[in-house]
């Protein structure tokens, strides 16, 4: 008996834009209820990875969710086929409501599962976004807003979940939140694709980080490096 | 070898357009009106592609600067006892002044310049879709006061009594001079700064070039360009304020378009590839006879044709004929090469 | 000199503040609106403007005067003029609007101006220069009398048409999921398409929207204006485009209000104003889109971010 493949799989993954490589041949996959971290510098690609694997811009090499390649969809239709993004910047709506925002990332939804249970899962998750409803998401707190923005990519019921740095502009105590939500949602199940800049948090949360420099994976990360992180990157990198 | 190349640049439209003037001249006096047209033609378009090829900016307003020149050299040029007929109501100054055929095209290109240089002093500021709709309202204000101020000229009247001075040689001439000046101003280093800014403003910008003071340049020599050829139109044919209007800005765009926006030699091509199916197609209006079948074609069938070709570049090939690429030498000799377009930044 | 223009002035006012006048530039500013909403729709969704959206306006006058010719019921040539006008625009949008989605706002707007010259020459081809008339309605120009006051029955018609259509769309927008994907579309549509919005059938829901407002404007129009030529409303559609610029194309309401407020002063100009002096009205009004793109680029009614690209 083999094991299922991994919830996402990406394969020697390349980038260009206008002709500059940002990504050079990616490749890793990450399992249900695993959450693998990718850390590295500002401009190393980490951000284009995770919209190659959207769909958001052209790529080479492939990206699988569930074992069935995706490479050339639509965003819309890699949605469908179970891959949420929680973008940089969040991206929210701001002059919707909580509420219209929420039901917005329904329109990813594939027609199994039950969109009230996971609406009301979502709600259970950030109670203060419960509190919230019908305001405007404009007029939330950055910790609200990260909470809004992981909470519209889980009403869509994905099996892959891909944030890009949600720590950004969020106070410690808030970072800390999300990062056990996020442990939270692994155990629920979902393969989680972290995308960071704070290097040890991530090391510590995740169960495997990869480290990307220039567009290349160059050093696998575990908790028990979690002490040594900063110290162990700046090594490989110098 | 790049030398070469730079010459081909220029002397392959100009020798297109120099064969279809030498052309012009076998043929029956009516076909040759055809000819005519089509020079004049490529002048405007021309005109047109030093801005919106060079700056990548689209403009709807430079028939406002052909419609000037058109204004300036007729009325300057109708003798003046003939004035009064259709311009009754001139300045003192417009009235008792009267010029020969040349400086009535250098009055034209200069009054197109300066008009072009105010108009852009503000409007240079814009991009896209902002540029589109207020080049366009540029458009509608100079029909506005040309058809309604008579001052000025002959308001709705049909311009008359302009001497006839554009005949084959100058309408050739003419858009050779035009040609060598939109190539020399494309292989210049303000061109070569503006087109770099079309390509990658940021970068553009990074190296110290004001992409407001290029495009500000460009739409100057441009309005130059587009006045000349105006003076050059209305010494061959009589018109009125709304030949000017909403139809040949569509028809010179779309020659434009259909060339290929992006070169030189996209202008002249679309410019003369055009003008030909025009002239077939207005032939087979008035009943033409073609290998023994006659075909008559309704009256309008040009306009349909010409946008259904014009709507299909930009969906399906969006550069033109020539795909946006100058003339070379290297297309002639055969296959098709999966090659960038060589831009003008070496 | 002074003396003159003051009473000219005045003369102007006292007829301007007529009440018949007020409720025929009411009833204009009314159509003006609906044609506002349906530009507005299309452009905040695909960020297209439509320069040909006058010519699916004619394109339901033609065929309302097609039906008028062969003494249809004029329930049934309102339907071939909607049929008509929802078959056209579909087609614009799958041949046209959807192939260009990827390239600039520029390139969309000079492709649709190809389409608009298209569209009018094949009228022109079809039907001629002097066109048809369209009389089935005729009797709605009739004027009734209320209250003093002699309006005409198609001036209530078309205010309350205009309401009724404008809270329909509203009822769409803010109450059912394809109005929220629409809204949703319009404010960032790379992020939607990002969360499962499917781009086609928002395009083509507000295309056919668009659609179903030109033709009830061609059926108002036609009852004031039964002569149906290849160039129908297209002098009303650049003023409507120049009412939306000013008012604001980003947002629907400001394009709206820009439309409606433009139609009524239209309205008021035509009813109070003698000829020779709106000759040069066209340049004011083009002179006024040119300020508000160079100063206030999302029009004089919006609130919000730009989308104009400034150097």
């Amino acid at each position: 008996m083999s094991l299922p493949a991994p919830a996402l799989e990406l394969e020697a993954l390349e980038v260009a834009y206008a002709g500059v490589p940002a990504v050079r041949g990616v490749s890793l996959s990450v399992r249900a209820g695993e959450i693998v971290g990718l850390i590295g510098p500002n401009g190393a690609g980490k951000s284009s990875t995770l919209h190659a694997t959207m769909g958001l811009v052209p790529a080479r090499g492939d990206v699988r969710v569930g074992g069935r390649s995706v490479r050339g969809r639509s965003p819309e239709s890699i949605a469908r086929r179970g891959v949420a993004l929680v973008p940089e910047g969040r991206r929210l709506f701001g002059e919707l409501s909580v509420e219209e925002n929420l039901e917005l990332g329904l329109a990813g939804r594939r027609e199994n599962g039950d969109r009230v249970a996971d609406v009301a899962w979502v709600y259970e998750l950030f109670p203060s976004l419960a509190e919230s409803r019908a305001r405007p998401a404009g007029e939330l707190s950055g910790g609200q807003q990260q909470q809004l923005a992981i909470g519209r990519a889980l009403v869509a019921g994905p099996s892959v979940l891909l944030l890009d740095e949600p720590s950004l502009g969020l106070a410690p105590l808030v970072v800390d939140l999300v990062f056990s939500t996020l442990e939270t949602i692994r155990d629920r199940g979902l393969a989680i694709l972290l995308v960071e800049q704070r290097a040890q948090r991530t090391v510590a949360l995740a169960d495997r980080t990869h480290v990307l420099a220039n567009g290349e994976l160059r050093l696998e990360l575990t908790p028990d490096d979690a002490n040594d992180t900063d110290r162990m990157v700046a090594a490989y990198l110098s | 070898m790049r030398a070469r190349r730079t010459a081909l640049e220029l002397l392959g439209p100009a020798a297109l357009v120099v064969a279809a003037g030498v052309l012009g001249t076998f043929v029956s006096q009516t076909t040759e009106i055809y000819f005519v047209t089509a020079l004049i033609s490529v002048s405007t378009v021309v005109a047109i592609y030093v801005f919106v090829g060079n700056s990548g900016v689209l403009s709807f307003g430079h028939i406002s600067f052909f419609a000037v020149g058109v204004w300036a050299a007729g009325v300057l040029s109708i003798p003046e006892q003939e004035k009064p007929a259709t311009m009754p109501y001139l300045f003192d100054f417009l009235s008792s002044t009267t010029v020969g055929n040349v400086p009535s095209l250098l009055i034209a290109a200069a009054v197109g310049g300066v008009f072009a240089l105010v108009v852009g002093l503000p409007l240079m500021r814009l991009s896209g879709l902002a540029a589109g709709i207020a080049t366009f309202a540029v458009l509608g204000i100079t029909n506005n006061i040309l058809r309604y101020y008579e001052k000025i000229g002959p308001g709705l009247n049909t311009f008359s009594s302009v001497p006839e001075t554009t005949d084959l040689a100058q309408a050739t001439i003419g858009a050779v001079l035009v040609i060598v000046a939109a190539f020399a101003y494309q292989r210049s280093r303000l061109g070569r700064q503006l087109r770099a800014t079309r390509e990658d403003p940021a970068a553009a910008r990074a190296v110290g070039v004001s992409i407001y003071r290029q495009r500000l340049a460009a739409f100057a020599l441009s309005g130059f360009l587009a006045g000349f050829a105006g003076g050059l139109y209305i010494h061959f044919i009589p018109i009125n304020v709304d030949a000017v209007y909403l139809d040949l800005t569509f028809i010179t765009l779309a020659m434009l378009v259909i060339g290929g926006t992006t070169s030189l030699w996209g202008a002249v091509v679309g410019a003369l590839f055009v003008s030909a199916l025009d002239s077939v197609l207005a032939e087979m209006e008035d009943g033409m006879t073609l290998f023994g079948v006659t075909v008559d074609l309704p009256a309008g069938s040009r306009i349909v044709v010409v946008s259904s070709i014009m709507a299909l570049v930009l969906i399906l090939r969006p550069g033109g004929l020539t795909g946006g690429r100058e003339f070379s030498l290297d297309r002639l000799t055969g296959l098709v090469r999966r090659r960038p377009p060589r831009e003008a930044t070496s | 000199m002074s003396v003159f223009l003051a009473s000219g002035l005045s003369d102007f006012v006292s007829d301007a503040v007529d009440p018949q006048v007020q409720v025929d530039a009411i009833g204009l500013g009314a159509i003006y609106a609906l044609m506002a909403v349906g530009i507005g729709l299309v452009f905040g969704v695909l960020r297209l403007v439509n320069f040909a959206y006058g010519q699916l306006i004619m394109a339901g006058a033609f065929a309302l005067a097609f039906a008028s010719d062969r003494d249809w019921p004029a329930g049934l040539g309102i339907a071939l003029c909607f049929a008509v006008v929802l078959a056209l625009s579909l087609a614009m949008e799958r041949v046209v609007f959807r192939p260009l989605r990827t390239q600039s706002a520029a390139v969309m707007l000079i492709a649709t101006f190809a389409i608009a010259f298209l569209l009018q020459s094949i009228a022109l081809l079809w039907f001629g220069p002097l066109g048809k008339t369209a009389t089935s309605l005729a009797q709605l120009n009739r004027p009734v009398e209320i209250g003093g006051l002699d309006i005409r029955k198609i001036t209530i018609v078309a205010i309350v048409t205009a309401v009724v259509c404008l809270a329909l769309l509203v009822a769409l927008l803010s109450r059912t999921s394809i109005g929220l994907h629409m809204r949703a579309a319009a404010i960032d549509s790379q992020t939607a398409r990002m969360l499962g919005v499917r781009a086609n059938a928002v395009s083509t829901v507000s295309v056919l929207i668009a659609g179903m407002l030109a033709a009830v404007v061609a059926v108002l129009l036609t009852v004031q204006i039964p002569t149906v030529t290849p160039t129908f409303a297209l002098q009303e559609t650049i003023i409507v485009l120049a009412g939306v610029v000013v008012g604001g194309m980003t947002r629907l309401v400001s394009a709206t209000l820009g439309g409606f407020l433009i139609g009524y002063a239209s309205g008021l100009l035509g009813g109070a104003l003698p000829s020779s002096q709106s000759q040069y009205l066209p340049s004011f009004l083009f002179g006024l889109v040119i300020l508000v793109l160079l100063v206030r680029p999302d029009g004089l009614f919006s609130r919000t971010r730009g989308l104009v690209e400034r150097v």
